[in-house]
């Protein structure tokens, strides 16, 4: 009698929470997957042709691959990056709360005013970066056109770095000293004491790390839109913006939900991989 | 959060105490504002819903003169109105995402000639003739220009009105660095080349792929044939065209390679900032020249002539939406915006040009020396494939071709190739 009560009482409290997800999440999902077996005309009715016709489109798959590309240079440079800030302002550094702090300013910031503060500064002809280079004598950058998708990981790592190294500041600070004491009694140095203690250690909070960066850039569509869009050709346009045109542009809503629940299954297996390559790890 | 265990309680059954129950009251609460966040905003009640007005514009064109014709209508009708401003690409996101909705403004300002025909076949915008012919007063077509009226027209039905009417291929040049502005295409690369010095190019291409337009029709090359499924033709005339502007930048070196954005004033902040002598483009970039850098001599030109002199029509249009609330109120804030009176109060304000023969008749129009050298432009705008919007496909075509275009000009894509490969996705795409 008591355990139904307190199942009840559960239920009670969980309403809420199953409700918002049901409402906001599920059903728009449910509604996507409904629409991705429609025409583009919303009429007829296209049964598994949307999916199908993904495989065959040489934009998507394009956008496909370069929005991997984009995932992989994202992830290792991002989480090298924050490690090791992370691992410098772990130290006791004067001033260290300041960096931590200014460190965190840009993954605050809007994308949007990123991408414009970005677009400005990487201008071959008036912006600032080519205004310095200038003065230190060195050649002129054109970045964004020559190099544009690694100019989109950079800026997105750039962003990134503060949030990845706050992460991994408190994977840090729950490693026991004891470990590095002991590791110093038997005379490793420095590095063997990062590979062999830290590293591992910080194995779960990599795992979130690597899956949390994962969703959010195969689902990244702000920073080239406003910096490059998509451009230039197709160089930048990442598999987010290709769904963005096929909806807005092509207004073809059938296709493009099938594209998005396309990447969501992707999403899910990519996160499933990474989860039990972090369990093993762990182990 | 846990229940908490009570220490007299078998192991595994969960009790609840004060505390776990505060915190899980907590976390309901939180939950209930996350939830309230993210569900969309109440509506306003319906009697406060009829009284505003929604209008969809372009931000570059939120002139003093068309405010104070929106405002005033508000106080005529007791209405609220709602003018909200977007930048092209994102009024055009909105209106697709609000005609999927059905909840739709009252007015929208057309990005140019044809969308209206694009959404009018597809049911998305009203076919505006009736309303015209029963306001003989308002004089449309028979005060409109013809080139204005014809491109927004589809087997006899008129999806929009003409608001604004420009032309792209226009010369803009500085006149301290430019003593005789070029005529032909000869004595532009000419110019362009003596004017390259230092940090200072002979002219700026644009990003924008529409900016191609000129330069292609003064090859006398039609960007569509879609009776016929054909795109950029003549072939050669579309490759010489192609391969000169290609030139202008890799093999001449007197223009920088654009560089990809959404936005296209690039060109016109590099001749603002005295690093490019000329630049083609409309009268949209004479407002920023003039507002901006007051100091820079700006000189206008007629179209460059190649094979012929030619330029590109370019002008916004005003539409209704098939489910606006009160068409009849819609149409009669059009004949508002687009009286000769406020013509002239929009070009005395921003340099813009005009649908009206009366506007252009004006003598305050024919006296002024730049919207002469736009009137002759506009004589030689090339003319546009209604068929084009009229497929539904315009959009997708142009995504193809700006990206084929930016492929050429910023990456520097063999030309005879990346163009072979945008007429056969466009085919296809038709």
């Amino acid at each position: 009698m008591i355990r139904r009560r307190q199942a009840l009482t559960a239920w009670l409290f969980l309403t809420p929470a199953v409700l918002f997800f049901v409402l906001l999440f599920f059903l728009p999902i449910g509604n996507q997957l409904l629409t991705g077996l429609y025409d583009s005309d919303g009429a007829s009715f296209a049964g598994l042709g949307n999916f199908s016709r993904a495989f065959r489109d040489p934009e998507v798959l394009h956008s496909f691959l370069i929005t991997l590309a984009y995932a992989a240079g994202t992830l290792v440079v991002g989480t090298a990056v924050g490690l090791g800030l992370a691992v410098i302002l772990n130290q006791s550094l004067r001033g260290r709360t300041v960096f931590r702090s200014v460190l965190l300013i840009p993954y605050l910031t809007s994308v949007s005013i990123i991408g414009l503060l970005w677009r400005n500064i990487l201008d071959p002809q008036v912006g600032i970066l080519n205004r310095l280079l200038e003065a230190a004598g060195l050649p002129g950058q054109t970045w964004l056109s020559t190099h544009p998708l690694a100019t989109i990981v950079g800026i997105t790592v750039w962003s990134g770095a503060g949030y990845t190294m706050v992460l991994f500041l408190a994977g840090l600070q729950g490693i026991p000293g004891l470990y590095y004491e002991a590791a110093r009694i038997d005379g490793a140095g420095p590095w063997r004491r990062f590979f062999a203690i830290t590293l591992p250690l910080l194995a779960p909070t990599t795992v979130f790390v690597s899956i949390i960066g994962l969703i959010s850039t195969l689902q990244q569509f702000a920073l080239p839109y406003i910096v490059t869009g998509g451009g230039p050709g197709n160089a930048t346009s990442l598999y987010a913006h290709r769904l963005f045109l096929v909806a807005f542009n092509d207004n073809d809503f059938g296709y493009a939900s099938a594209l998005s629940l396309l990447l969501l299954i992707v999403v899910l297996i990519l996160s499933l991989v990474q989860l039990r390559i972090g369990d093993r790890a762990h182990a | 959060m846990p229940p908490v265990m009570h220490p007299a309680m078998p192991s595994g059954t969960p009790t609840y105490n004060r505390r776990s129950f505060l915190r899980l009251g907590l976390g309901v609460t939180v939950l209930g504002a996350v939830g309230a966040g993210c569900a969309p905003a109440k509506p306003a009640s319906k009697k406060a819903d009829s009284r505003t007005f929604t209008i969809y514009w372009n931000a570059g064109h939120g002139y003093q003169a068309y405010k104070e014709v929106i405002d005033q209508f508000g106080k005529d009708h007791d209405l609220q109105m709602n003018w909200q401003k977007f930048q092209w690409p994102d009024l055009t996101t909105k209106l697709t995402a609000d005609f999927r909705s059905g909840n739709v403004p009252d007015l929208v300002e057309e990005v140019s000639a044809g969308t209206g025909t694009q959404y009018g076949l597809a049911g998305n915008v009203l076919a505006l003739d009736d309303f015209a012919a029963a306001d003989k007063e308002f004089g449309f077509p028979g005060d409109f220009l013809d080139q204005a009226v014809v491109a927004r027209q589809y087997e006899g039905k008129t999806y929009s009105i003409p608001l604004h009417l420009t032309a792209n291929g226009l010369l803009f040049y500085n006149k301290a660095m430019v003593e005789t502005p070029p005529a032909t295409w000869d004595e532009f690369l000419e110019v362009a080349k003596s004017t390259t010095k230092d940090k200072v190019s002979g002219c700026a291409l644009n990003s924008d792929a529409s900016y191609a337009a000129p330069y292609y029709n003064q090859q006398k090359v039609d960007f569509s044939d879609v009776a016929a499924k054909q795109f950029l033709q003549p072939a050669d005339a579309a490759l010489q065209a192609m391969q000169w502007m290609q030139d202008l930048v890799y093999t001449h070196k007197v223009s920088p390679a654009p560089v990809a954005t959404t936005d296209y004033s690039g060109p016109q902040k590099l001749f603002s900032a005295k690093r490019a002598a000329m630049f083609v483009s409309g009268p949209w970039d004479i407002g920023p020249i003039r507002q901006g850098s007051p100091d820079i001599e700006l000189g206008l030109a007629v179209p460059l002539t190649g094979a012929v002199q030619s330029a590109a029509m370019a002008g916004s249009g005003l539409m209704i939406p098939a489910k606006a609330r009160d068409p009849k109120l819609s149409w009669e804030l059009i004949t508002k915006l687009a009286a000769v009176k406020v013509e002239l109060a929009a070009t005395k304000e921003a340099g813009m040009s005009m649908p009206r023969k009366s506007w252009a008749a004006d003598p305050s129009v024919a006296a002024d020396p730049n919207l002469a050298v736009i009137a002759k432009a506009l004589a030689v705008v090339a003319k546009q494939d209604v068929a084009l919007s009229a497929s539904g496909k315009a959009a997708q075509i142009n995504e193809l071709w700006k990206k084929a275009y930016q492929q050429m000009i910023i990456q520097h894509a063999p030309v005879g190739p990346t163009l072979d490969d945008f007429r056969k996705q466009a085919g296809a795409a038709l």
